[in-house]
């Protein structure tokens, strides 16, 4: 499958070419394709056990792939543990479940990354986690603790604390998918700001109408391959394949 | 029949050196048992797979063994094995930590165990190893959780330095029985044992218990 959109200057970040993932005998991934580039915004979208998870930790190491190979900046991943932990510095990632630590203030924990990992003074890891906090628009809550914070917040924490290791591309696996419907907005925005600000984000939703207003390019999983992929406009307005609008009229996407 | 105390408040100050000794045998029994166990555990859920089994072998068989016949082992068989004789303070202190290490390794464990495996995966996604992951993640909340189970231990430990009574070491009951053998007066000696133990582990189960309520939500992932 072409991309409609392509430019041929268009910086590619990372490149999956034929990624295999077995866990045992089920087959998580067979045989994934496809491209993210600098400051696009890529959706993946598909139901549920598809794979869509699976790929975002082979992304970042924390599953290994069995086949095929994934590049970051053209450069091909290591496909084993070690390599990665440098890699995964470049990769900021968000979880459904937010995966806050419970013992650390909202400051510590987008601290956390530039204090452990880059080893920065403890001055300037926590000036860089406040203007973080500051810009998820929750500055006003760094002593809190993340049980004294709603969904839609600890999220937007998890999201500040990604963004403080400054990473090259930002991976979301089902960020609102745990939250209350009217917190969904707020982490949402953030996410928008982040697109236009030319964060390059790999984001796997089921919200419709995000992808559709905010991706460059969605991408549909079923049972660990792409059915299809294209520009918003193809994908909810004009699939190609007759499975894709049969998992969006699943979904209840009117068009 | 009428309570006659004074025997007891004479010999205040040889009961008060008894329960030194407990508080000192016991506090020395937590402090050996929580680096033992502690390594114990974490070696269970972190080390190597060869390790595992006889580190099972050890909880199991502690765990099935009781203190006394651990303690009288120490104290009398390992002699006639070894040729070494122990004082009895440090062969009730190995036997004691011997047996508790066995709990503080499984509590430990628990405690690792029950941190979900999200916590650590967020963690390595910021580039921390598996061992920065451990210490700065999983481990602090694993002890908040770990609190509930470890003010039980303290107090276990407490009670059973008096099983250290048999081998004479003179901590609080040996002395209680010392005491109570000299005046006669072995109601009352018992009575006043039975509330110095629980004025003594009473604070301590309340403070852990109070810590917990304070804490918990630190360890809520
Ligand atoms: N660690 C694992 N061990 C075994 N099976 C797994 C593991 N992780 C995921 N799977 C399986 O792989 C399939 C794809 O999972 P996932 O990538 O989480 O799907 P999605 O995110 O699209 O819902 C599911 O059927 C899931 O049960
Ligand atoms: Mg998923």
């Amino acid at each position: 499958m072409t991309r409609q959109n392509d430019e041929p200057d268009a910086h590619v970040v990372l490149a999956y070419r034929d990624v295999h993932k077995q866990f045992g005998d089920f087959v998580a991934l067979a045989g994934v394709s496809m491209e993210v580039r600098k400051t696009e915004v890529v959706c993946l979208i598909g139901p549920s056990g598809s794979g869509k998870s699976t790929l975002l930790r082979c992304t970042n190491g924390l599953e290994s792939i069995d086949g095929g190979e994934i590049t970051l900046d053209g450069q091909v991943l290591p496909r084993h543990g070690r390599g990665m932990r440098a890699v995964r510095q470049r990769m900021g990632m968000v979880f459904q479940n937010f995966e806050l630590f419970p013992h650390m203030t909202a400051l510590a924990n987008v601290a956390s990354g530039p204090l452990t990992v880059l080893r920065l003074p403890r001055g300037e890891a926590e000036a860089r986690a406040s203007a973080l906090l500051a810009k998820v628009g929750l500055a006003d809550k760094a002593a809190s603790y993340p049980s004294n914070l709603s969904g839609g917040q600890q999220q937007r924490v998890a999201i500040a604390r990604a963004l403080a290791m400054q990473p090259e591309v930002m991976l979301f696996d089902e960020p609102t998918s745990a939250l209350d419907p009217e917190t969904i907005g707020e982490v949402l925005n953030v996410m928008k700001a982040l697109a236009e600000e030319g964060m390059t984000m790999l984001v796997v939703t089921h919200e419709m109408s995000f992808a559709r207003r905010v991706a460059d390019h969605v991408v549909v999983f079923e049972r660990g391959t792409i059915i299809e992929q294209g520009p918003p406009a193809q994908i909810f307005d004009a699939p190609l394949v007759p499975r894709t609008r049969d998992f969006l009229s699943h979904l209840g996407w009117e068009g | 029949m009428s309570l006659d105390f004074s025997p007891i408040l004479q010999s205040w100050q040889f009961l008060l050196g008894g329960l030194g000794l407990t508080l000192g045998l016991a506090a020395l029994t937590v402090l050996c048992s929580l680096v033992l166990g502690g390594a114990i555990g974490l070696a269970r859920c972190y080390g190597p797979a060869w390790l595992r089994l006889p580190l099972v072998f050890y909880i199991d068989s502690m765990r099935s063994v009781p203190v006394l016949v651990v303690l009288v082992w120490t104290y009398f068989a390992l002699p006639i094995v070894t040729g070494a004789v122990l004082p009895p303070f440090w062969a009730g202190l190995i036997a004691l930590t011997a047996q508790i290490a066995a709990y503080m390794a499984e509590i430990v464990r628990a405690g690792v165990e029950s941190v979900r495996p999200g916590q650590t995966r967020a963690a390595l996604a910021l580039g921390m190893s598996r061992a920065q992951a451990v210490r700065q993640v999983v481990l602090p909340q694993a002890v908040v959780r770990m609190l509930p189970a470890f003010g039980s231990i303290l107090s276990i430990a407490i009670k059973d330095t008096a099983i250290a009574s048999v081998i004479a070491v003179p901590e609080y009951l040996n002395r209680s029985q010392t005491l109570a053998g000299e005046s006669f007066r072995p109601i009352e000696v018992y009575l006043t044992a039975m509330a110095v133990y629980f004025i003594t582990l009473f604070p301590v189960t309340r403070t852990v218990d109070i810590a917990y309520a304070r804490l918990a939500h630190l360890g809520r992932s």
